[in-house]
């Protein structure tokens, strides 16, 4: 698909040099098609973080080739990769929420690189988006005054607030118990696909597999046959370890 | 990706797990198409990296406080240093900077003004074969021992004696005194000599004119005059020409210590310096009043460890700030080093998270400087009273302490923009 969000071809890479050199990904192909939730599971090290990491433009590509909202990231520079950050949606384990700011100004922060809005449209749209994911009234609580579920839904609204065109989560539910974990991703997901926004997500977490379009399971640096989850998310494939 | 496909069915989400959320296949509000993304405009690009370091530093009170106490206490280690500095070498040149005249004679070896080289008396002649020498007058310095006549303890003081009536030399409060100094053994008492003299002002108003011992005589104090206590001596008297040869016996009248010169109105002084160095001999140096100044500065500030001290003082305490500051920012990023890279995650460069750490480091700088200053001026105040040394602050230095604050405190910030590197976004997932 030669306008999918997320098209990576060949990819390859490793970690150390010359003769240590560990490859951690080995001609990987995927890609993730416009408004599609696509899950990456696989045991610890089979190397869906560095893939992760990788789409994100967080790291050097190695090998291969990737195109990502329409920039190819072999060869991209330090420039063009921070700027590519900026069109995404990152969700980490932990919420990562700046602790001296309230929930609306670190909902702001994904909004200060983008000159074109002012501090008012700015806060009004942070507003908004806590509004959105239920803590309307919650914006001008520090993090350290919210439950964990309350700040992983910050974090939830912070990575949407810049109308990004791709969300990366990575274990959004690791630091959560298993009620609040559902709701959080399950919420992510009705937003994104509210406004078409598609997700990877890595996930550990056998309970979430549900929300998935598609499901990729890893091993070994390497992508596992698909098994048929391509249109049905249920029944669930087998969780692999 | 901003267009809004109609979303394919899906399987129904678990309802009532999330009650706010709305249903998700029910109508959705179109969300407006993004801008492309602009350049933030230049002060913005200053100003909220600014906002976001002081709302980061007001958030931990207790830390704020230590890093403005530590820049404060820079602060006044470099004021008192430099205030130090200069008031040592203003008051050790008091003396030179209190005559009036236009050149000077001085011994060429003549290192200092307390302990000159004596030159033949009859230079202060020869000057005046020059048309534009108005007057030329010799001056005679010596320190003696002065007896305080409360508690009979001995000092050194300083004796100046001239011609009083020449007017070429003026010391604040001489010119009333000139005809009771022309009585033998009489002598005028500097003010603001060290209290260790004894209080002659108050005998002054309670005796009216009374003996004080000098040297191995008795000669009467007349009145007051003005000049300050220097390194070389911690008081003056002067006296006339006469009564200076009565103290000071040892003295041949035509060894003198300084000629001053007063030119005719409207003479050129560095012409006139050129015609007297011509025409006098090699055993005189002839200089005008800002180089008599300058060479008695220059002795202090070369050949004692004097400027030297101060200069080491100054420094330490910009070092001491600046670890200080330096350490108040690296624990700052270091302990946030998730958000940091989180920050890095969503799009912000080095450059930006850089200008974040400066910006703190800027308002340490003048968080700091503002009660250091005050509490500089403050301790002016009670420290030149305590040492009789003329402590003032200017503008001039107040400017230079702020810059090299802010100096300090931007070192500091750029030192501690390296730890930066270690928020690694790569090694957030």
């Amino acid at each position: 698909m030669a306008d999918a969000p997320v098209a990576l071809r060949d990819v390859t890479y490793a970690y150390g040099k010359g003769e240590l050199a560990r490859p951690v990904l080995r001609d990987v192909d995927i890609s993730v098609g416009p408004g599609e939730i696509v899950l990456l599971t696989g045991p610890s090290g089979s190397g869906k973080t560095t893939l992760l990491t990788l789409i994100g433009a967080l790291r050097a590509m190695q090998q291969g080739s990737a195109v990502v909202l329409g920039q190819e990231l072999m060869g991209a520079s330090e420039r063009q990769r921070v700027a590519l950050r900026r069109r995404i949606g990152f969700i980490f384990q932990q919420h990562n929420l700046l602790g001296f700011l309230t929930a609306r100004q670190n909902v702001a922060m994904a909004l200060e690189l983008d000159g074109a809005t002012g501090e008012r449209a700015r806060l009004s749209r942070a507003g908004e988006i806590l509004g959105a994911v239920g803590l309307g009234d919650r914006g001008e609580s520090r993090p350290d005054q919210l439950s964990g579920g309350q700040r992983q839904r910050v974090a939830v609204a912070r990575a949407l607030a810049g109308a990004p065109g791709l969300i990366l989560a990575d274990e959004p539910t690791a630091a959560l118990d298993r009620q609040t974990g559902g709701e959080v991703v399950r919420l992510l997901r009705d937003l994104a696909r509210g406004r078409g926004v598609p997700i990877l997500m890595v996930t550990h977490d056998p309970r979430i597999l549900d929300i998935a379009d598609r499901i990729v399971a890893m091993e070994d640096g390497r992508i596992l046959p698909s098994e048929g989850a391509a249109d049905a998310p249920r029944p669930l494939p087998p969780f692999r370890r | 990706m901003n267009v809004l496909a109609p979303a394919p069915a899906r399987t129904p989400p678990a309802r009532g797990v999330l009650p706010w959320a709305g249903p998700p296949d029910g109508p959705v509000p179109p969300l407006p198409a993004a801008p492309p993304p602009r350049a933030p405009s230049p002060l913005a690009a200053l100003w909220l990296p600014l906002r976001l370091a002081w709302r980061q530093l007001r958030f931990e009170k207790a830390r704020l406080f230590s890093a403005i106490a530590g820049v404060m206490f820079a602060c006044v280690l470099v004021f008192m240093q430099l205030g130090f500095r200069s008031a040592l070498f203003d008051s050790a040149t008091a003396l030179l900077a209190a005559f009036r005249a236009d050149i000077f004679l001085m011994h060429p070896m003549t290192l200092v003004s307390f302990r000159p080289e004596t030159m033949p008396r009859a230079r202060a002649s020869q000057a005046l074969a020059l048309p534009e020498v108005q007057a030329a007058v010799p001056v005679y310095l010596a320190q003696a021992t002065w007896r305080n006549p409360e508690n009979g303890s001995r000092r050194p003081i300083q004796i100046i004696g001239f011609d009083l009536e020449a007017g070429v030399m003026d010391f604040p409060g001489l010119a009333p005194l000139i005809e009771r100094l022309k009585r033998p053994d009489s002598m005028a008492f500097d003010l603001r000599s060290r209290p260790e003299f004894g209080d002659i002002a108050r005998l002054l108003r309670e005796r009216g004119p009374f003996d004080a011992q000098v040297g191995n005589r008795h000669m009467e104090v007349v009145g007051l005059i003005e000049i300050g206590p220097s390194f070389g001596a911690d008081g003056n008297v002067v006296m006339s020409e006469l009564n200076f040869r009565r103290a000071v016996k040892e003295r041949a009248a035509s060894a003198i210590d300084l000629v001053a010169i007063r030119l005719l109105p409207g003479a050129d002084p560095q012409a006139a310096k050129r015609r007297l160095a011509e025409a006098l001999p090699g055993d005189v140096m002839v200089l005008t009043q800002p180089e008599l100044v300058a060479w008695e500065r220059r002795y202090w500030e070369d050949a004692t460890p004097i400027g030297f001290i101060f200069m080491f003082g100054s420094l330490m305490g910009l070092v001491v700030g600046m670890v200080i500051v330096y350490q108040i920012l690296f624990s700052d990023i270091a302990s946030h080093l998730r958000e940091y890279a989180t920050l890095k995650a969503m799009g912000y460069s080095n450059l930006y998270l850089g200008r974040v750490v400066l910006s703190a480091a800027l308002i340490l700088a003048v968080l700091g400087f503002l009660p250091g200053f005050a509490a500089s001026v403050v301790l002016y105040d009670v420290v030149g009273k305590g040492t009789f040394l003329p402590l003032a602050m200017d503008t001039e230095r107040a400017l230079g302490v702020f810059a090299m604050i802010f100096a300090m405190c931007a070192a500091a910030g750029l030192l501690a923009m390296r730890k930066l590197r270690d928020a690694n976004p790569a090694d957030m997932f």
